[in-house]
């Protein structure tokens, strides 16, 4: 055990906000998101048209998705990602990190930048 | 002298329990597809509508769509262990008594089904 | 009769543990401690483990019964017919046979300072008594029931990865305490609590939960310490403390 003046705050509230936010919106938003977009769109049950989707997604309504539907179930995903690996005994813990968190905040700023340029222009 | 065995890699197959957790691990594995299928959506919409046509042409590949349903199950299976998950690290309490779990739960398996009645509305047009 | 086998390890005998096997007659209330104390009084005196009470409260025989972290008097023979394997509890060093050296264990435990603190000066102290509602006692009793019997650290595998970890019981300890009406010591508590030895490196598993003997739930305890701390986390930082 480390004396108690050198013991050091984790930043891994942040991570586990972000991972808890997530996993929320991964149990909540996801399940209706996949039928919805990913098998009943492309089977041809529903149809959403270039015109309807534009002016669903390129609105406030299309940052909310982003956010529920892509940026905080990815942080969740780098989490949970980051963990496994450790549960794997793999022990490049700082790598895996930037990795892992990394992919999640790359991932999440080319979608809010595409809403950003739809949205704006 | 004592000895301490050392745990080895697969640990996690030694128990159910440990495999049930590997397994709620892994839901993000597919999670990860879907949201990349879902982010060249996103890029597709942004470039125009005859990639936003390709895109749609794409997710009906068989295997798109194997895995993206692999994706619904995990989702289901995370939210089963998410929702029970939940009133064990949030309890909530109302004076003296503590809020049962499966109010919770429920209240919980509720919102996804909002979610569904929501998108079905959303799409009701073309139903 | 049935098959139990031991993990013996008898370092001025051999350095490596080995598996000896045992055929011991039992009836509906024969307890796995009742099968060893057969082995150690009628076939071989030299076998080592702890014991104590007998009745699920001491917290001394915890051993692994075929690969689960249990309290040797609480589990009976008549449910391992099919043969049982006992080991001494999983992530801690043998120090012979059945007996591990819970030194780490306790040292977690220690380091959360699992005792009622508040400033009050004796005068006051014993002026006053400490009384508590149901309701504050409510809020920390299931967590009150813990017997540091260890078989939450042998069920869980983020501390057999890091033996840094505080661990359940060391954790749900801190909680318990910092829950307490009558307690002031959180601000003491929280440093250990914020660092990354603490219940950050909980992945909630949950088998601590389902091996206790006491339904204590520590993984509860442990994910409310996360809340707790990324509560801590932000009152400093608009406190511009961090």
């Amino acid at each position: 055990m480390k004396p108690e003046t050198e013991l050091k705050r984790s930043a891994e509230p942040i991570w586990w906000a972000l991972f808890s936010a997530g996993g929320v919106c991964f149990a909540v938003f996801i399940p209706a998101a996949i039928v919805f977009l990913a098998m009943l769109l492309p089977l041809g049950v529903v149809e959403l048209t270039y015109t309807q989707a534009q002016s669903w997604y390129f609105s406030i309504w299309g940052l909310m998705f982003t956010g529920a539907v892509v940026v905080l179930p990815l942080f969740h995903a780098g989490h949970r990602f980051r963990h496994g690996l450790h549960d794997l005994k793999v022990q490049q813990h700082t790598l895996v990190k930037v990795l892992c968190y990394g992919f999640a905040s790359a991932l999440s700023l080319l979608c809010l930048g595409l809403w950003c340029i739809g949205y704006f222009n | 002298m004592s000895y301490k065995p050392v745990l080895t890699r697969t640990w996690w197959l030694k128990h159910r329990a440990f495999k049930a957790y590997m397994l709620r691990e892994a839901t993000v594995l597919p999670l990860l597809f879907f949201l990349l299928t879902l982010c060249c959506g996103i890029y597709a919409l942004w470039q125009g509508p005859s990639q936003w046509q390709a895109w749609q042409i794409t997710m009906k590949h068989p295997a798109v769509l194997a895995i993206n349903s692999l994706a619904l199950v995990a989702s289901l299976y995370h939210a089963w262990t998410f929702f029970q998950l939940f009133p064990r690290v949030m309890p909530i309490r109302l004076g003296s008594k503590t809020l049962p779990a499966q109010v919770l739960i429920a209240g919980q398996w509720a919102g996804l089904v909002a979610v569904f009645v929501l998108f079905t509305w959303l799409f009701r047009g073309s139903l | 009769m049935i098959n139990v086998k031991v993990a013996r390890y008898l370092p001025e005998q051999s350095a490596a543990p080995f598996v000896q096997e045992f055929k011991v007659p039992y009836d509906a209330s024969t307890s796995v401690l009742d099968a060893l104390n057969y082995i150690k009084e009628e076939l071989d005196p030299s076998l080592s483990f702890r014991w104590s009470c007998r009745m699920a409260i001491c917290g001394s025989c915890g051993v692994m019964a075929n690969g689960i972290p249990k309290l040797g008097c609480k589990v009976f023979l008549r449910d391992y017919e099919q043969g049982l394997l006992l080991e001494p509890l999983a992530h801690l060093p043998v120090e012979r046979d059945l007996i591990v050296d819970m030194d780490a264990f306790l040292k977690h435990l220690e380091a959360v300072k699992p005792y009622l603190i508040n400033n009050e000066t004796t005068a006051v102290k014993s002026a006053t008594t400490h009384q508590q509602t149901p309701a504050q006692l409510g809020k920390y009793k299931q967590f009150a029931n813990c017997i540091n019997c260890g078989l939450c650290y042998s069920a869980c595998p983020q501390f057999g990865l890091n033996p840094e970890f505080l661990g359940p019981a060391a954790i749900t300890l801190a909680h318990r305490y910092n829950l307490d009406s009558r307690d002031q010591g959180k601000a003491a508590r929280m440093p250990l609590l914020n660092t990354a030895e603490g219940p950050w490196a909980c992945t909630f598993v949950g088998f601590c939960s389902d091996v206790c003997p006491q339904q204590v739930d520590p993984a509860a305890a442990v994910n409310q310490s996360k809340v707790e701390s990324a509560k801590d986390m932000l009152i400093q930082l608009f406190k511009g403390k961090l």
